[in-house]
């Protein structure tokens, strides 16, 4: 971030010059002499990262470690024990309508969003960059065909389109995680082809290209590596949105299905007993907040971290 | 005007597409739609009989091509599960939803506009401050866990409201609100943004500088220019608003087209979900279709340039 600072044209004239260029210098030393130290430096330096990153481990840590030592079976029904709120005799978070614990629910819910969330984005990522990479570098029809099957995707509301697939498909975590990747496919596809546009104007694949390397390896060694960034960026946003959709979906009886417990599903059935014993919903509710609060921090922190320009805009803006 | 036909073109194009996509999708689930509607004891024989009463053993292209045309003269057709007819179906849920999509739609601009103006005014103030993380808020939280904080609130503790139902001005409080929530965060944002960027414009400067009061400089000039993306991009709204109606409704028990949709998805009962869906694919088009002309037609330079 000093790099950028010192560039600036105002600072790169004359009397500065030979300052600026040592305070370089000893920056590029200070990096080459320890470079994990200082990415993990910036990294707690950056508030918004650390917090979420910090949310992200607990929920993950829960998630994993939770029915590993919290002993409970989730399906496990109990009329007599129904509608307990936290800390009874033993549920460590009460029990819902159907005398179910809620802490194992919880814990195997954060499983289910977890997992969605991962194969949404794996599958999202994957394909997107592939598609983005042949679209944007081979242009023409190729182009146009990639270009329009995802403004078309893109035009369409996620819920819509996955109620679409669950009514073809039918109900279940795997129509929704299909729904919430064609979607996302298009989002990072856009991105991609975007920045791809862009990169194969460069002198570096020209060069390449000059050289005789074939389009497959350019894509493969030269864009690739390029793209990624923000491609992974876009990627830590839709990790968001997939939660939030797969929770909407399970929400209204298109997800998950019973007895497999998803963040969703259990406000819908706890939102009955607001009454009775509120923490059958509000307990699920708060998990998704701090689930999907978590991953946006990391999701805006990481941008801040690895886009220095985008910060230094917003800087700019700021000061207006 | 030539790139506002061409874009009517593309949406035609994108709406006999998605009329497939739609068709095809639906389709596809094939699950029986006779065990649906006729009850398990139906022989083999009847099965069929009844397949072919409603054109399913035809092949799948010429079932598209009759069902659109069907579609166009205004015949739908009816519900399997409790043998409705779909055009009276629509207007009655269709009224619903567009008493709840418009006034959610309102209020996006009526309370999203204002709000966004008050924070660029009174930049970096508490009120700036308040607005700008109720809209960090509005963007962050999933509408229908806001829907279950506003029941729990407003319905169950100080029963100021009812919790759902249709159709008096009291039960649509709350469903409009939680479903405007997130456009009016939006629009609270890039408001107060577009009216920043334009206060800064060279001409709002010179304007100042001629002695134009403060009042009419940003009540006139600076508003009308920062106005104009908000509002040419309206339609998009329509998609957004679309989308969430399907959930909004669900948890408002508000029978619109949204809550009848996912009830026909969830049951088997394709011709409702077909249609439903058809409907709402149109809707969401050409609202995408009218931001993209009204975008078009507020900016000369993208109209020169395509």
């Amino acid at each position: 971030m000093i790099l950028n600072k010192l560039n600036t044209p105002e600072n790169t004239t004359s009397t500065h010059a030979v300052a600026w260029e040592k305070q370089l210098i000893a920056y590029e030393e200070s990096l080459r002499a320890n470079p994990w130290q200082k990415q993990l430096q910036s990294i707690t330096h950056n508030k918004m990262l650390l917090t979420g990153v910090v949310l992200g481990l607990i929920v993950l840590g829960l998630a994993i470690l939770g029915p590993v030592f919290y002993d409970a079976d989730y399906a496990r029904q109990s009329l007599r024990n129904a509608h307990k709120p936290p800390l009874f005799e033993g549920y460590l978070l009460g029990t819902d309508g159907y005398g179910r614990d809620m802490a194992i629910r919880l814990f195997i819910g954060f499983r289910v969003s977890l997992l969605v969330a991962a194969a949404v984005t794996a599958l999202s990522l994957f394909i997107g960059v592939i598609l983005g990479m042949i679209g944007g570098y081979l242009g023409g029809s190729t182009d146009r065909v990639v270009r329009s099957s995802t403004d078309f995707i893109w035009g369409f509301p996620l819920i819509l389109v996955a109620v679409l697939l669950v009514g073809g498909l039918g109900e279940g975590l795997f129509p929704v995680i299909m729904a919430v990747g064609i979607v996302n496919v298009a989002a990072i596809t856009r991105v991609v082809r975007g920045e791809v546009v862009g990169l194969k104007e460069k002198e570096f694949v020209e060069a390449a290209r000059a050289a005789g390397v074939s389009s497959y390896r350019i894509m493969w060694r030269h864009l690739l590596p390029n793209v990624l960034a923000p491609a992974l960026i876009m990627a830590s946003y839709l990790i968001a949105v997939a939660i939030i959709a797969e929770a909407a979906l399970s929400f209204i009886g298109l997800g998950a299905q019973p007895p497999l417990p998803s963040l969703g599903k259990m406000i819908a059935d706890g939102r009955g007993f607001l009454r009775i014993n509120h923490w059958e919903a509000t307990i699920p509710g708060i998990g998704i907040v701090v689930l999907v609060l978590a991953v946006s921090m990391i999701g805006d922190g990481l941008r801040d971290h690895f886009d220095p320009r985008l910060r230094h805009e917003r800087g700019r803006k700021k000061n207006k | 005007m030539k790139h506002v036909i061409g874009r009517l073109g593309y949406m035609l194009i994108v709406l006999i597409v998605s009329s497939i996509a739609v068709f095809y999708a639906i389709r596809l689930s094939g699950g029986d739609a006779t065990a649906a509607a006729l009850p398990g004891s139906a022989t083999e024989e009847f099965r069929q009989e009844f397949r072919a009463s409603i054109g399913l053993d035809r092949p799948i292209y010429l079932q598209y091509f009759a069902y659109i045309s069907k579609v166009l003269r205004g015949d739908p057709g009816r519900s399997i599960t409790n043998n409705a007819s779909l055009i009276e179906m629509l207007k009655k849920h269709g009224k619903n939803s567009l008493i709840l999509g418009g006034a959610a739609f309102a209020l996006v601009f009526l309370i999203g506009i204002p709000l966004g103006i008050l924070a660029s005014l009174r930049r970096n103030s508490w009120a700036d401050h308040g607005i700008m993380s109720f809209s960090v808020i509005g963007m962050a939280i999933p509408n229908f866990w806001l829907a279950l904080l506003a029941v729990w609130l407003f319905a169950s503790t100080f029963q100021l409201l009812p919790a759902a139902g249709c159709c008096s001005p009291k039960q649509l409080i709350l469903p409009a609100i939680v479903l405007a929530f997130e456009g009016i965060a939006l629009t609270v944002r890039m408001t107060r943004s577009a009216m920043i960027e334009n206060q800064n414009n060279d001409f709002v400067r010179t304007l100042r500088a001629g002695g134009l009061s403060e009042w009419r400089v940003t009540g006139k000039h600076v508003l009308r220019n920062a106005l104009i993306p908000i509002i040419s991009l309206a339609g998009l709204r329509i998609g957004q608003i679309v989308g969430y109606a399907l959930i909004v409704e669900q948890i408002f028990s508000w029978p619109g087209i949204g809550q009848a949709l996912v009830t026909a998805v969830l049951r088997r009962d394709y011709p409702v979900a077909q249609f439903f869906s058809l409907i709402l694919v149109v809707l969401v088009v050409l609202g995408n279709w009218l931001a993209d002309t009204g975008y078009t037609l507020a900016n000369p330079r993208l109209r020169r340039s395509k």
